[in-house]
């Protein structure tokens, strides 16, 4: 029994760490608590889950992406320009999953095909990626880029946004959608054991012929393509993007969620569900402080005391395995 | 001027005798010849002089005074210096800075006094006669220069004995005689020497006197005058045990796989056939250009030159994935680096070569998979639980065997091993062998390389020695033998 524990333990922690989290928000929200507030959590963590995911599939390969704030940014604020232009939802879909998938692409190329470092190389794009996002907004004279709500179109995207089925808001479906697919696939097809070859041996898996200049291209075009997938979910909910602020930081927290998931940033190891309750727990973590009525600049604080927790946990999980 | 003197050295690892009454004299100024084959115990006898190791038994003398046992600074103190095969070089540091490392001038305040390091790095490379600059960038040397360099970190700590583990592997023939030239000129200055080499021209060359070890024993000594390569030869290699012989001889197919005037790195117009059914081995010392043979058909080097020939048509050259769908498997040398994929369990393990080549289905059908792993296990006698255990939770000898099946899972019909029996116990070795004649009964076509001959006597129909980059024998089975073979590889028979 204790090693099957044992073997539970090792491998879905992240449930653990997430119902420590879920506990202590019930505690503390008391009565306040009720279904919406619990389906909230889906809602709220989303489109940033979706982008995690995506970070996920990079992080598992050993590699970074840094610029998934970013690419988010500047594909939202194209998608919606595009979006005023043609007054299509299909295509505003289309629209922001082409770029994010380029904006990834461009990534892997220099990632895969150069072999120049990942931090670096997304670390760079990030730093672009937003900044041309600000100078064309402010070239336009804008403040931010922003749906025409004049457009026939506008209120069924708006419907989308803010709609739900069975009581769940269609953003979290989606979403979760996404995450099942991408567990079928890191599990059960050839291309996803590819994934977990190369983050674990990277020249053992070149010379078992796993094409590694491929596989780690079209991780960067994956992640590319759920952050232009969230692009769309946000421009549905919220109508609009703010350079300066719409997704901050979202490089950081999505790293994060795929920490507190569980899966090693050397690659190789970890599960994509785990990213579903890290997500989770990243988000409980906010309602955890607006319910105490605490100081929400202090936010990250809290955040990162339990990204340093959770990672202690595997730490030493880590060290009785070894 | 008697300079050392180890006697009756005795150590054990784990209850294994590596040393078992050695003795060792050196003179000073003398290059001194130590010889033996891999695992004879010459590294072991080396380390316990530079203090790496302790001694369970004897006594080391070094310049009149008994030595204490196990302490790399008295060693260092007392002017003994070993430069190891592995170049012990900083290449993002300048040539001074090397020579200067951790025993550095320094003037008020700790500051470094770069100039007067410098001139004393100036100075010796003046008496030494060798053209290096001091603030040349150390990664910017070639490999003999370095070599030069690790000589001059050796004397300006006063080496008195300088020990040289194989020094001439990685350089040229050029390089290697001005580096003779000037390992001569300090041995006239008084500096002994201790060689280690498996290059039966170089140590006829360069070395005065010589001691040779065999399985932990002290066999011989002398001068170099006295013997020749033959003699010595044997007295490393000993008695050819009679091999309980596995090996029988088979009908061999048509010509499966052939390579004409192949270059490469490290090895240039190599030329062999392979027949179908055959086991073909490779052998030669370290660096000989074997590896980097199997390594360039499989498309994990890039190839320099020259054609493949693979089933009769064109072999496509500097790329995996074709090879493999030619029909070509590789099990590489160094297990952990190159081939176990360690987060993974064994069915992953195997199965991930065959789906980077057969893509019709992208998904994978995980009752299949166990049905085709559990056959492998059967035939390939893997000694695992749950196909779903990870592989580290095996033994070596039984990961290897995993990795061997993720080949016949590709169906591959030629097999490149590189080294397979490395860091894998006696037994399964033995296993390992009976696996390779099995499938070479079966109709595959093996090439092993191997620095043992006697793994070689055991199941090759062919032996194809190596010696530079060179193909310098192609001996039939018969002609398989220890000593014969260990001539060709150490360039003593040409």
């Amino acid at each position: 029994m204790s090693e099957k524990l044992k073997k539970f333990w090792s491998g879905y922690n992240f449930i653990v760490v997430f119902l420590i989290i879920f506990i202590a928000y019930i505690i503390i929200n008391g009565k306040a608590t009720s279904w919406t507030t619990i389906k909230n959590i889906f809602l709220h963590s989303a489109i940033l889950g979706t982008i995690a995911i995506g970070q996920g599939l990079i992080v598992l390969t050993g590699d970074i992406d840094l610029s998934v704030g970013s690419s988010f940014v500047l594909a939202g604020g194209f998608a919606i320009m595009f979006f005023n232009k043609v007054n299509s939802i299909f295509l505003l879909l289309i629209c922001a999953l082409v770029l994010g998938a380029a904006f990834g692409f461009l990534n892997g190329l220099m990632v895969g095909k150069f072999k120049m470092p990942s931090f670096i190389v997304t670390l760079a794009t990030m730093l672009i990626y937003r900044s041309i996002s600000q100078y064309v907004m402010n070239t336009m004279g804008w403040t931010r880029y922003s749906v025409d709500a004049q457009l026939s179109r506008y209120r069924a995207l708006f419907m989308f946004g803010n709609g739900s089925f069975l009581t769940i808001s269609l953003l979290a479906i989606v979403w979760l959608a996404v995450a099942i697919f991408m567990i079928y696939m890191t599990n059960s097809t050839k291309y996803g054991k590819r994934i977990y070859a190369l983050g674990s041996n990277a020249k053992g898996a070149l010379l078992a012929g796993v094409n590694v200049v491929r596989t780690k291209i079209s991780v960067y075009v994956i992640c590319g393509l759920t952050v232009g997938l969230a692009t769309f979910l946000k421009i549905a909910k919220d109508t609009s993007f703010d350079p300066a602020t719409s997704g901050k930081n979202y490089e950081l927290y999505s790293i994060a969620a795929v920490v507190i998931g569980g899966i090693s940033m050397s690659g190789g190891k970890g599960k994509i569900l785990g990213i579903i309750f890290g997500t989770m727990s990243f988000t409980l973590i906010d309602k955890i402080i607006t319910a105490l009525g605490m100081n929400a600049l202090l936010n990250d604080t809290v955040k990162g005391v339990i990204l340093l927790a959770a990672v202690g946990l595997q730490m030493i999980q880590k060290r009785s395995r070894d | 001027m008697e300079l050392l003197r180890m006697e009756h050295i005795h150590k054990s690892f784990f209850g294994v005798k590596v040393l078992d009454d050695v003795s060792l004299t050196v003179k000073a100024g003398e290059i001194h010849a130590l010889l033996g084959e891999n695992g004879a115990g010459k590294s072991t006898l080396m380390n316990i002089l530079s203090g790496v190791y302790t001694r369970d038994e004897g006594t080391v003398t070094f310049d009149g005074k008994e030595l204490p046992n196990g302490s790399i600074s008295a060693s260092e103190g007392a002017g003994i210096a070993f430069v190891h095969q592995e170049l012990n070089i900083f290449n993002d540091l300048e040539v001074y800075e090397n020579l200067f490392l951790g025993k550095e001038i320094t003037g008020f305040g700790g500051k470094l006094d770069k100039k007067a390091m410098i001139r004393e790095a100036e100075q010796l490379f003046a008496e030494m006669g060798v053209p290096l600059q001091p603030r040349a960038l150390a990664g910017d040397l070639v490999t003999g220069a370095k070599q030069v360099l690790e000589i001059a970190k050796a004397l300006h700590s006063r080496a008195k004995l300088i020990i040289l583990d194989e020094p001439t592997t990685a350089l040229s023939t050029s390089e290697i005689e001005h580096f003779f030239g000037l390992i001569r000129s300090l041995k006239e200055k008084g500096t002994a020497f201790i060689f280690i080499s498996h290059k039966m021209p170089e140590i006829f060359e360069i070395a005065d006197e010589y001691t040779v070890l065999r399985n932990a024993r002290f066999i011989s000594t002398g001068k170099i005058a006295d013997v020749t390569p033959e003699q010595i030869t044997r007295d490393m290699v000993g008695e050819t045990f009679a091999n309980e012989d596995v090996y029988e001889k088979r009908e061999l197919g048509d010509v499966v796989l052939k390579a004409d005037n192949l270059s490469g790195q490290g090895f240039s117009d190599v030329s062999f056939e392979c027949r179908k059914g055959e086991i073909l081995g490779f052998t030669g010392l370290q660096g000989a250009g074997c590896s980097e043979v199997l390594q360039t058909i499989f498309g994990a080097l890039p190839s320099g030159g020259g054609t493949l020939t693979v089933h009769g048509s064109r072999g496509a050259q500097g790329n995996i994935h074709l090879a493999m769908k030619e029909g070509i498997g590789m099990i590489p040398a160094n297990r952990k680096e190159n081939s176990v994929i360690p987060d993974m369990t064994l069915l992953e393990n195997t199965y991930l070569s065959r789906h980077t080549i057969d893509t019709k289905n992208p998904s994978i059908n995980k009752k299949n998979e166990q049905v085709r792993f559990e056959g492998f296990k059967k035939t390939l006698n893997i000694k695992a639980n749950k196909s779903d255990d990870p592989i580290v939770s095996l033994s070596g000898g039984n990961q290897q065997k995993v990795i061997l099946a993720r080949w016949l899972d590709t169906d591959a019909q030629i097999l490149l091993m590189d080294n397979p029996t490395q860091g894998i116990d006696v037994g399964a070795k033995e296993e390992i062998y009976r696996l390779i004649l099995k499938l070479a009964e079966s109709g595959k076509t093996i090439i092993v390389n191997t620095l043992e001959i006697p793994e070689l006597k055991k199941i090759a129909d062919r032996c194809i020695v190596f010696y530079h980059g060179n193909i310098v024998a192609d001996l039939p089975h018969s002609e398989i033998e220890e000593n014969k073979v260990m001539m060709y590889s150490t360039g003593a028979l040409k």
